[in-house]
């Protein structure tokens, strides 16, 4: 029964009551309509359906932003339905473009189809069901039931398009690659020249040293390999800073995507780990798997604030390869740069790729004559952190998020050479 | 159509309300209620946490005041109509809130069956009324309407112990 019921019953009721106290018998027929009114819903026949439902999602499985088509359809195989009310249940965060409700009659044998398009920004979105009300016409009855029309959206971070950019771990993999190794083989760039020893290729001899030293020499050139690479994503929450529907953590899940598909599209061996509430570690591969393996990791990503893993001292260096290049995506503390000097001192390569928190977070500040103060001590502070790291060795690059990752990788991260 | 007999029953209210509480000398009652259904029947425009409350407020103070009126002795006769059209115009409003666009069909099974309800609840008042010598109707007029209304009764009570069954 509804709130128009209990009213209108509440009437009843009191005239009856006042009636017989007063025993007017004016009062006990003035309660009669209201009387008729709240039996109404006893006498009308309560339409029982038979309901069939059929969830669609196409498609089930996408990236971060892309449009996802939903078809809900409600199949009536009971009675006439008067007056229903369809909602589509939604998980929590998704944007919706659309309808996702119906409201009206639904006839015995009827289909009614919810359309509608919604957008993910990462994660597992998981549909439970409709919330169907049956109504009548007078509002007096209402019943209310949850129908199961289940369906599972996958969205994968979206990653970027990344330009090439050089890195150089001390130490690469025995595979042809896209990585200069130091070491002379076969490659394109030159490295070196020596002695011409018999079964050198004749078209490497190096004619002008040959020429001044009276000697064959013959050139050397680099070998290109693939490397190791750990990707380190910061997921402590203490380093989020959410503004509406923006988060500066999804910038850093997304950078970390596009870094992974980048690594992996250059046939580098890639691992990830997600350090925040727990190690989530997603063992290092190779290829369309691998990538697969990430995405869904990253897909599952959460903040977490654990401790144990305030600090990047509990960082576990040896999931690493010795000398292999570690790309960390973090906003940074000052208190990190301990544990990171540490880290380049056991002879990672280190890039940091730090989303910049202060341009993020500069439309939050008031608009008075404090604000560039604060802004200018805070931004000194962080040109402080980044010194330090940038002295230790590693290669940072300062992203301002509303920039693109591939302009601040080009700028910020010129290659390095031993 | 639905706004319009929403309006006139609002409005019909209205004047018998004050139909009713004038004779008893309750002249600021009578005004009262009849503003207050001239409100109602005029609440379109109004700010909606106003436009919420109204119907319910009105059907309320409706049935007070006209309760008042048949205990201070005015005449009877009207409080029956004004239960009706005060049951009659809230519902209606309620319906036109929930559902503004229903289409033509619905429009219409709907005005049936509340006017169907309206005016069993009429009859059966009225003829109440009748029997208790409170309303001058023939004794036949009033034993029709009795059985009427009795026979409407019965036959949707023995349907209701079905459903709730």
């Amino acid at each position: 029964m509804t709130g128009a019921w209990s009213l209108v019953a509440a009437l009843a009721l009191l005239l009856v009551l006042g009636g017989l106290v007063l025993r007017n018998g004016a009062l006990l027929a003035m309660a009669l309509p209201y009387l008729l009114f709240s039996l109404q819903p006893f006498w009308q026949n309560r339409p029982r359906p038979d309901w069939k439902t059929k969830r669609e999602l196409e498609p089930d499985s996408l990236m971060g932003g892309q449009p996802c088509a939903i078809k809900v359809e409600l199949a009536n195989r009971g009675e006439d339905l008067e007056e229903v009310f369809l909602t589509d249940l939604l998980p929590p965060d998704v944007k919706v473009e659309g309808n996702t409700e119906y409201h009206g009659p639904l006839m015995a044998g009827r289909v009614e189809t919810l359309s509608y398009t919604v957008r993910g920004v990462r994660g597992k979105y998981e549909f439970e069901g409709v919330s169907v009300t049956i109504g009548d016409l007078l509002g007096l009855r209402r019943e209310e039931e949850i129908l199961p029309c289940s369906g599972t959206l996958s969205v994968i971070p979206a990653a970027d398009h990344l330009e090439r950019m050089k890195i150089s771990p001390r130490r690469t993999r025995v595979f042809t690659g896209m990585i200069r190794s130091r070491e002379s083989g076969a490659g394109v760039e030159f490295f070196g020249t020596r002695g011409y020893v018999p079964g050198d290729p004749l078209r490497h001899l190096n004619w002008k040293a040959g020429a001044r030293w009276d000697l064959l020499i013959t050139n050397l050139f680099e070998q290109e390999r693939i490397a190791d690479v750990g990707i380190i994503l910061d997921a402590r929450s203490i380093m989020e800073i959410k503004i509406d529907e923006d988060s500066l953590f999804e910038h850093s899940v997304r950078a970390a995507a596009s870094l992974a598909q980048y690594f992996l599209g250059e046939g580098n061996r890639v691992a990830l780990l997600i350090y925040g509430n727990y190690i989530e570690w997603t063992y290092p591969g190779y290829g369309k798997q691998q990538r697969a393996r990430i995405m869904a990791a990253l897909a599952g990503a959460e903040l977490g604030e654990h401790a144990v893993f305030k600090e990047f001292g509990s960082l576990p260096t040896r999931l690493f390869p010795a000398e292999s290049q570690v790309v960390l995506i973090s906003p940074l503390r000052g208190e990190d740069v301990v544990p990171l000097r540490y880290l380049r001192g056991l002879g990672y390569r280190v890039l940091i790729v730090s989303p910049d928190p202060l341009s993020f977070e500069k439309r939050l500040l008031p608009q008075d004559g404090f604000r560039e103060l604060a802004e200018s001590i805070a931004r000194m502070e962080r040109e402080a952190t980044l010194a330090k790291l940038r002295r230790s060795g590693a290669q940072v690059v300062d992203w301002d998020v509303t920039g693109p990752l591939w302009l601040a990788l080009k700028s910020g991260a010129p290659e390095r050479r031993r | 159509m639905i706004p319009w007999a929403k309006r006139a029953a609002a409005v019909l209210s209205g004047i018998f309300l004050m139909a009713l509480l004038f004779p008893v000398g309750s002249y600021w009652g009578g005004v009262a209620g009849g503003v207050l259904n001239l409100a109602f029947a005029m609440a379109g425009k109004f700010p909606p946490f106003l436009r919420r409350f109204l119907p319910s407020f009105a059907l309320g103070i409706n049935t007070v005041l006209s309760a008042y009126g048949v205990i201070a002795g005015g005449p009877a006769v009207w409080a029956v109509p004004i239960a009706v059209l005060s049951l009659f115009s809230w519902n209606a409003d309620w319906f036109g809130q929930r559902w503004s666009d229903a289409p033509r069909p619905v429009r219409s099974r709907y005005l049936k069956r509340i006017g169907s309800l309206a005016a069993m609840g009429l009859g059966a008042g009225l003829s109440a009324l009748a029997f208790q010598g409170r309303f001058s109707l023939p004794f036949l007029g009033a034993l029709l309407l009795m059985l009427t209304a009795g026979a409407l009764c019965l036959g949707l009570m023995s349907r209701a112990s079905k459903n709730l069954r």
